[in-house]
């Protein structure tokens, strides 16, 4: 009786449980020991489990933008270093968008895990470090035209071997970010969090021996896999296209279009991509790890909750691009808005093709841009030197069955937004608003959601301030009949304004929504506006009472009310006419 | 009844199915015990039923403490107040955008939790507060006589029974000034009406969850109320003149008038009562480091007790995404019962709850119409429970119906119905398991320094697997398993928990400020205590809560015993340096650590009774043997025997069954049993 036939499928879920739990335990101890507030507040990281050869056998709910990519950067380290090189105790770093990696603040690091002498797998996570140096302090370079402009690049090195600390790895690092402190403190989180996970994963294999947790790790990525086979199934077969468009790259101010045929083949899915634009001048462009998780991503929402997430569940799907495009990034080309910006543009794509085959489980398009704004300075009461990256949620689109959210981190992410009063506390701003935005979230018979507003005062001499939105010249779109959601954007009122302009206006940015190195001087101000997600549905179906609640609390306004859902009047039945799915903002 | 001294100390449990009463006599150690119908409609009734049950005559009851689920099923069923949220103008949709995270990756099924609180209920004051404490737009009169225009409004057609205010300005944690003048207006504008505050219910920083933590802290103010009026009328009725107390969810108990004070408080009331009761009997038989597994018909509640001492924390949430901030006992509760649902997912593996089959239709054996494998089903098949003596004989139980669901589950798993029964029972007891690893391992500790504390109806039935699954050497069953809830809230002390938040750095730190604190939220707890009834000297305890500075959360760090003075402080920072290394694999020597809140605990010891032991005496003999299956050894004959007819330093080697009317031992094979001379039953593996 080989080891394979007693692996019951009561103990196959126990060992699912231990891995994911593992995986939990590292985030936590992440999250409560990192220093900036994208971890601790954001929970802009995530946790995973591999087997030696380089498939994800367990993940844990913190952020997604990682997992996809995760399955990339771990093979292409082993790959790199060859297994042989991994001893006990080492831990290797690794965030080169060219080697598996999404965008350079991503930093991976791994562990390798030995049983009875012998590699076993690897436990590793993938975190946002705040600050890498490069053009633009807080390392959002939104006008970058390479990747030296983005910050530090690492390619898969030990930062320590055999439990000690490779020296010159860290100097190199350490002395190349702008707040070094901060990178020691969120690395050594990163890096304690991995013990503690070695730990447990020494206990699951001292339990039940290292053949048989292979095995049955084997067999939780082929149950992955056939559950995913059967969902797919599920979806009509057929060739269903979809495009949108970045409305500009930071450095050129031109639309970049990312366009989609996916294929839907009994129990595989092809996302073919090469009919995109070419590789943007600017850092829009997605590396291809980025563009294979939008298009993992985009399945997973549309298919059950309930499938254990591993590799497995990407088997099915085949990823096709063009290099030297906008979905598959070449040296040396920048890539930094590629995993917040165009990472959920992507993945909008996906679920706006797969609107046409399955409307019922899709979503129409949300706000889909991460609203970075990034700043730095000297904080005058410790005068110690500061970078904060900062984002902001927008709103999702309707559903077939309910009204999109508001203020929601975007799909390919699930961050926290930082309080008020955490950010006042660490950083010399004033908050003099936060809330939503009232007819924000795109019209339907179930409407977007809101986006937010946020009005920051400036309270030290200076602060200088970078940028990375989008979705503020082009809209989220609606679905079936629903309408557009609304703008986002950020503006600026310098002190003494009467009101707030324009970034371009007020200090010649070639963008207004992705900008680099602005100082803003004492009392000026700056508005952030997320966008709002699109409605599902013509706006003419939504029931008198949603409408009227959506008036008694504050989400539209009477004249939304009248001119947009014609409350109140004869509902012309005509206005139904116009259904369908339509995807995209524009042309094909 | 003919008492000498003493009378009665009593405890109120409340449960899904049953409220239980004990009574422990504290001259004599005697006990009593009642057990009545809960009624979820009109709770007070079942509490008169089983105080009437007991029969006791009421002026022979001393003290009564009550755990009630009346604040957690307010919030649970979204049965409260209309509350109007007062706050910093410009921030009124915080309670809307909560934190801007998602409960799952990949859903667009899922959606936001919604605020107990109506978006248009939500109203701004023109007031700002800075991070150091600083004012930086004042409370003007005027704008709080517009704001009580609107509250008024929206009040307007709503009784002061069902309506509430809640309050929660930026930075009132560091300076409540104008939370307080606001807290007293609006009571002189709006007589009657609850009035709930943030620095008072939750003085923690970060305004959604401290904002979240006083609307729900509202919004079952005006119920509170009214159950405690209600729950008072009645005792009286009843002829009790006692003072009554309500269990809180630190473990401790308070005042009835007290606790309507702050229901926030009270969230854990009807749970925390066990861990207390387990503690006890864990202490009893001399052991510190406990893990209390609390298994009942739905859910299990799993909690630590670590060198005699709870552990504690601060966030609980209704549903996730909705945070309440308060002090819990800790403890997890998981949806694993004996009436726990078994079912297969679309991926074909098995599951085991979290739904739950309830009293009715209950599992299928007890034959009122459930068609749905159950835990106990499982453990029916097994031949571990005794069909005719399921609560003590008073419901029979149908083997063959409860083979037959077992087998349809099986065929589908392609397993015999009873290895289908053995699947479904090591489910059960890996949900219990997971849930004793979050409080253990996730927290830094080895579940194998911990002896398992199993109580709850179905508690002793699952220890045994538990307890192997964990490596636990040693299990502890308390007498009355069932009622041990009860019991726990009998011997409950008073406790008050005061903190307050600071904003201080080890390298430039004025001892004198933090000392100074620290007396202030210790006389504010005594007075409480004083208050309360509580004359004695309460014991004190004082923690700082630290961090490195840079980080984001906070360790709370014990100061010794005694006075503290700045050592003490000095000495505080040595062990939060320890404590990170220990719990992180890591510490930063050297390293500025900040000084985030103050706490103060006290508690008011109250006397604990001596229960009666159990008569030395003859060997028991087994009533029957019985055929029992254990994991992969097969049906093994077992004899039988009745607990109350276990004499003290009675011992016995597994496999056996030990049975009593609301509860059923297992001692697997190679498991040896015995019985304390306080009638504790310790099994070791």
């Amino acid at each position: 009786m080989t080891a394979m036939a007693r692996i019951d499928s009561v103990t196959l879920s126990v060992i699912n449980n231990a891995l994911v739990n593992i995986c939990r335990e590292m985030g936590t101890a992440m999250m409560r020991t990192s220093y900036s507030p994208i971890f601790n507040e954001g929970l802009d990281f995530s946790c995973v489990i591999f087997n030696r050869r380089g498939d994800m056998i367990g993940q844990a709910e913190f952020c997604p933008t990682m997992l996809g990519s995760a399955q990339y950067a771990v093979s292409w380290t082993i790959e790199e270093l060859g297994l042989e090189s991994f001893k006990p105790g080492d831990v290797v770093v690794h965030n080169d968008p060219y080697r598996g990696q999404c965008h350079m603040p991503e930093h991976m690091v791994l562990r390798p895990v030995f049983f009875d002498g012998e590699l076993w797998g690897f436990v590793a996570n993938i975190a946002h470090v705040g600050e890498i140096g490069g053009m633009a302090p807080g390392s959002f370079a939104a006008d970058a035209t390479e990747v030296y402009q983005e910050g530090l690049r690492l390619p898969p090195v030990k930062l320590i071997s055999r439990g000690e600390y490779v020296k010159d790895v860290w100097k190199i690092i350490l002395s190349n970010h702008r707040t070094p402190k901060t990178s020691w403190g969120d690395l050594h989180a990163m890096i304690g969090s991995l013990g503690i996970a070695e730990t447990r994963l020494t206990g699951l294999l001292e339990r039940y021996g290292g053949t048989f947790l292979t095995e049955a790790s084997d067999r939780l990525l082929q149950y992955s896999e056939r559950w995913m086979r059967e969902e797919i199934r599920a979806i009509p077969n057929g060739e269903y296209r979809a495009s949108d468009c970045m409305e500009d790259d930071g450095v050129t101010d031109q639309p970049v279009w990312i366009r989609l045929r996916l294929v839907v083949r009994d129990d595989e899915v092809i996302a073919d991509w090469t009919d995109s634009d070419p590789q943007a001048k600017g850092p829009v462009n997605a590396t291809f790890v980025v563009t294979a998780a939008a298009s993992y991503s985009g399945l997973l929402h549309v298919t059950s909750n309930d499938i254990p997430r591993n590799s497995g569940c990407y088997r099915p799907i085949r990823v096709v691009t063009k290099p030297g495009s906008v979905v598959n990034v070449r040296h040396p080309g920048p890539s930094v808005g590629g995993n917040t910006e165009t990472h959920p543009h992507i993945q909008n794509v996906v679920v706006a093709a797969l609107s046409q085959a399955i409307p019922d489980r899709t979503a129409a398009a949300e706000g889909a841009s991460g609203c970075n704004f990034l700043f730095a300075g000297v904080h005058p009461a410790t005068g110690e030197y500061y970078t904060n990256y900062h984002i902001d949620g927008s709103g999702w689109g309707g559903t077939a069955f309910h009204d999109g959210d508001s203020a929601l981190c975007p799909e390919n992410g699930n961050c926290r937004n930082t309080p008020v009063e955490v950010l006042e506390t660490k950083f010399p701003w004033r908050t003099l608003e936060y809330r939503l935005r009232p007819d924000s979230g795109g019209p339907g018979k179930y409407r977007g959601g809101l986006g937010s507003s946020r009005i920051l005062r400036v309270l030290a001499p200076e602060i200088t301030v970078n940028a990375l939105m989008d979705r503020t010249k082009t809209r989220a779109w609606g679905l079936f009949g629903g309408k557009e959601g609304g703008y986002g954007g950020i503006f600026v009122k310098k002190r003494g304004d009467t009101q707030f302009r324009r970034f371009s206006e007020a200090f010649g940015t070639v963008s207004d929504s992705k900008f680099t190195r602005v100082v803003l001087k004492e009392g000026d101000e700056v508005m952030i506006h997320s966008p709002g997600g699109g409605g599902y549905g013509p706006a003419t179906e939504r029931s008198s009472e949603a409408i009227a609640e959506d008036l008694r609390q504050g989400w539209i306004s009477e004249k939304a009310a009248k001119d947009l859902y014609r409350h109140g009047r004869q509902r012309n039945r005509a206005a139904r006419a116009k259904r369908g799915p339509r995807s995209g903002t524009g042309k094909r | 009844m003919k008492r000498n001294g003493g009378g009665f100390r009593c405890g109120i449990d409340t449960g899904g199915t049953f409220t239980d009463f004990v009574g422990v006599d504290e001259a004599s150690g005697e006990l009593v015990a009642s057990k009545w119908p809960s009624s979820a409609e009109n709770p007070v009734e079942s509490i008169v039923g089983v105080v009437r049950q007991s029969g006791l005559p009421p002026d022979s009851i001393r003290f009564l403490i009550l755990g009630t689920t009346v604040a957690t099923n307010a919030l649970l069923q979204r049965r409260g107040a209309r509350v109007v949220y007062v706050t910093t103008k410009g921030f009124e949709d915080v309670l809307y955008i909560q934190r801007m995270n998602r409960r799952y990756h990949y859903s667009y099924e899922w959606t936001k939790p919604l605020p107990f609180v109506e978006r248009r209920d939500c109203l701004g004051v023109q007031e700002r507060v800075g991070p150091a404490g600083e004012v930086v737009a004042p409370l003007e009169t005027n704008d709080m006589e517009r704001l009580a225009d609107m509250v008024a409004e929206r009040l307007d057609g709503h009784g002061t029974q069902d309506s509430a205010i809640a309050v929660s300005l930026l930075f009132s944690y560091l300076n409540p000034a104008h939370e307080i003048r606001l807290k007293e207006f609006l009571q002189a504008r709006f007589p009657g009406v609850a009035v709930s505050v943030s620095h008072e219910v939750a003085p923690i920083w970060r305004e959604y969850e401290r904002g979240s933590t006083v609307v729900a802290d509202a919004f079952v103010k005006p119920l509170l109320h009214r159950y405690v009026h209600s729950v008072r009328t009645s005792l009286k009725r009843l002829g009790l003149r006692c003072p009554w107390a309500i269990m809180k969810s630190n473990g401790g108990h308070a005042s009835a008038s007290v606790a309507e004070g702050q229901p926030v408080n009270l969230l854990l009331s009807g749970q925390s009562g066990g861990i207390i009761g387990g503690r006890f009997f864990g202490n009893l038989a001399g052991d510190r480091n406990l893990i209390t597994v609390d298994m009942g018909g739905t859910s299990c509640d799993v909690g630590v007790v670590q060198g005699g001492a709870l552990s504690y924390i601060t966030n609980y949430e209704v549903e996730w995404g909705l945070p309440i901030s308060a002090p819990f006992v800790d403890l997890t509760a998981i949806g694993a019962g004996g009436g726990s649902i078994a079912w297969i997912d679309k991926g074909g593996f098995l599951r085991v709850g979290p739904q739950s089959a309830g009293a009715v239709p209950g599992p299928i054996c007890y034959g009122r119409g459930g068609s749905e494998v159950t835990v106990t089903d499982a453990n029916l098949v097994l031949g571990r429970l005794n069909p005719d003596y399921f609560l003590g004989g008073r419901m029979d139980l149908d083997p063959d119906r409860a083979t037959e669901g077992l087998a349809g589950l099986g065929r589908r798993l392609g397993l015999e119905a009873v290895a289908a029964a053995e699947a479904v029972v090591e489910m059960a007891n890996e949900n219990m398991a997971n849930a004793i690893r979050l409080v253990s391992i996730e927290r830094g500790l080895d579940p194998r320094d911990f002896s398992l504390v199993a109580f709850g109806g179905a508690g002793p039935l699952h220890a045994g697997g538990v307890s192997e699954k964990m490596g636990m050497a040693r299990i502890l069953i308390p007498p009355y398993p069932g009622l041990c809830s009860a019991f726990g809230a009998a011997l409950a002390d008073y406790q008050v928990d005061k903190v307050w938040s600071t904003n201080y750095r080890s390298d430039s730190l004025d001892a004198g400020r933090v000392l100074g604190q620290l007396r202030d939220l210790e006389s504010a707890a005594c007075e409480e205590l004083l208050a309360e009834g509580f004359s004695l000297a309460p014991e004190i305890r004082r923690s700082i809560s630290m961090r490195y500075a840079g980080q984001n959360y906070e360790h709370d760090v014990p100061l010794g015993q005694g006075e503290p003075n700045a050592e003490s402080i000095q000495q505080a920072f040595a062990e939060f340096h320890r404590l990170h290394e220990q719990l992180y694999g890591y510490s930063i020597s050297g390293e500025v650590i900040e000084l985030i809140r103050v706490n103060v605990t006290a508690i008011g010891r109250t006397r604990k009774p001596q229960l009666k032991a159990p008569p030395n005496g003859r060997a028991a003999q087994p009533r029957i043997r019985r055929p029992v299956c254990f994991s992969q050894g097969g049906f093994v004959d077992c004899p039988v025997y009745r607990r109350d007819e276990l004499p003290a330093r009675f011992a016995l080697e597994g496999p056996a069954v030990v049975e009593e009317v609301d509860s059923t031992v297992l001692l697997h094979p190679g498991q040896t049993l015995r019985v304390s001379r306080h009638g504790v039953i310790l099994i070791r593996a």
